[in-house]
């Protein structure tokens, strides 16, 4: 057999190499843009240090080092020394729109259009179990998590959005759902709620929750799971076209040449 | 009544409702030792600290998770502000599969994750009343990630609630258990809370985690929410009657 060539054994080294390369940095990288351009994490404030942010991801100390020095190429972190040092979001509105654009352009209809209908599918099923199987506890449960929401920022309105559906799972009795949906939360969340940035999708997602309140407490399944996918579908709606018109947009600075 | 020798043993419902109540009552009595050791511990420490604290809660939660097939989580869980080294604070182990593992917790508040548990019925009830709390069947997302039964109860040094003591049992495990009493009763039961959520029931079409709604139910299980359920038995307008399992806070619903 012949002596293996150099390439060959970059190419092995590379399969053999430690799962905690590239692959799972940019993975960390990825949840915490989302989190930032979604505005759950705000401009200024101070991420966990590498160190915890390696226990809690559980990936080693590179990886979580790897993701933040990504982040701070992107300018969507600065790194302070010293006493009161740390890594801090910066996150202007010219980062926001620039971050947004490319996410929204990296995903077909087609993608977004199936991101929408596996949400609607899980947290429609969720909200029409929950018509049937919430307590009065439960619904007292709900009303907190609706009265709580902050609907005067994007990530406070996401935030309410995620715990509330979370809640409407859990009242489902289902620990599958609750699972997919934690899962899709993290997933599809960042990316099909970006309506939230607009006042008027805010106030829409809590109209919805009142909708979906009222269905559970009249123990009407077929109205929460129809409150729920309107919602989703809203969302959707919103999201294709804001990829239409920024396409046109790109397209027509294109066309200039 | 004592079955005639030879012929299969029939339970009748007040026996399935005792021994489902013995069976609970174990549990309870697990969860009230932990309860004193840990209150004489508190007694003694002052100034606790997260750091002093867990070594204790683990020496009696950790071999309960082997000891009980039952058990699939248990620990103590501090009011907030109690320990100097940690505001919010979950001693809490889990059994399973791939063996015991603490609870990973996030104790930020400014974390999106971070969950308030003083919010939740498992802190909240033992909290408010002073007694013990059978919380569930619910799915818990915040410990065991499954659907669940957990019981709690307060730890209080000199009036002051100092936190609380309990166990997750897996209601998977718990039908596993109970169903077969209910079954070797000949009679369709299923055992309900006191909210009326089905636990598990010998007839297939009431299902585990539903709400039964039958006329007066949710009237007659609602002794049962106060801190010392009562043990009661009574019959439901459609026919149905309604047995305490002693003071578990669970009930036996016997017919259809």
């Amino acid at each position: 057999m012949p002596n293996a060539t150099g390439h060959r054994d970059a190419a092995r080294s590379v399969v053999f190499a430690a799962l905690d390369g590239t692959g799972r940095a940019e993975l960390v990288e990825q949840r915490l843009t989302d989190a930032i351009v979604s505005g759950v994490l705000r401009d200024g404030e101070r991420l966990p240090s590498e160190s915890q942010l390696s226990r809690s991801l559980g990936v080693a100390l590179v990886t979580a080092r790897e993701a933040l020095e990504g982040m701070r190429d992107r300018g969507l972190v600065r790194t302070r020394r010293g006493r009161d040092g740390g890594s801090f979001v910066t996150y202007d509105r010219e980062s926001a729109a620039r971050l947004l654009e490319s996410r929204v352009r990296g995903h077909s209809r087609v993608e977004l259009r199936d991101l929408a209908l596996h949400v609607s599918a899980i947290a429609g099923t969720a909200a029409e179990l929950a018509a049937d199987r919430a307590s009065h506890d439960d619904i007292e449960t709900l009303l907190v998590i609706h009265d709580g929401a902050d609907l005067a920022t994007a990530g406070g309105a996401r935030r309410a959005l995620g715990r509330f559906q979370l809640e409407v799972a859990a009242i489902s009795q289902s620990p599958r759902l609750v699972r997919e949906e934690v899962r899709l939360q993290s997933e599809a969340g960042p990316l099909l709620w970006l309506c939230l940035r607009e006042q008027e999708y805010r106030d829409h997602s809590a109209a919805a929750r009142i909708r979906v309140i009222d269905a559970i407490r009249d123990v009407d399944p077929v109205a929460a799971r129809a409150a729920t996918i309107a919602q989703a579908t809203a969302a959707l709606d919103w999201l294709v076209d804001e990829k239409v018109r920024l396409e046109a947009s790109a397209d027509a600075a294109q066309g200039v040449r | 009544m004592n079955p005639p020798a030879g012929a299969t043993s029939t339970l009748s419902a007040v026996e399935v409702a005792d021994r489902v109540a013995d069976r609970i009552d174990a549990l309870f009595a697990t969860v009230d030792d932990w309860r004193d050791g840990l209150q004489a511990y508190l007694e003694m420490d002052a100034a606790p600290t997260a750091a002093t604290l867990d070594p204790v809660v683990e020496a009696s939660a950790v071999p309960a998770l082997a000891a009980d097939g039952l058990i699939t989580g248990s620990g103590f869980v501090a009011a907030p502000g109690l320990l100097s080294d940690a505001q919010w604070h979950l001693a809490w182990w889990l059994g399973g599969m791939a063996g015991i593992r603490r609870l990973a917790t996030i104790d930020d508040p400014s974390n999106e994750q971070f969950r308030d548990y003083t919010t939740l019925e498992w802190w909240r009830f033992p909290a408010r009343t002073g007694a013990r709390h059978l919380t569930g069947p619910y799915v818990d997302y915040v410990c065991t990630d499954d659907y669940t039964v957990t019981i709690t109860t307060p730890v209080v040094v000199g009036a002051q609630l100092l936190g609380v003591v309990g166990m997750d049992v897996l209601v998977d495990r718990l039908e596993r258990e109970l169903l077969p009493l209910l079954r070797a009763s000949r009679l369709p039961i299923a055992i309900v809370n006191a909210s009326g959520r089905i636990v598990t029931a010998t007839d297939s079409r009431r299902e585990p985690g539903s709400m039964l709604r039958l006329d007066g139910l949710a009237e007659a299980l609602a002794p049962l929410r106060e801190a010392e359920p009562p043990r009661m038995q009574t019959t439901l307008p459609g026919g149905a009657e309604v047995l305490a399992c002693g003071d578990t806070s669970l009930a036996l619903v016997v017919g259809p």
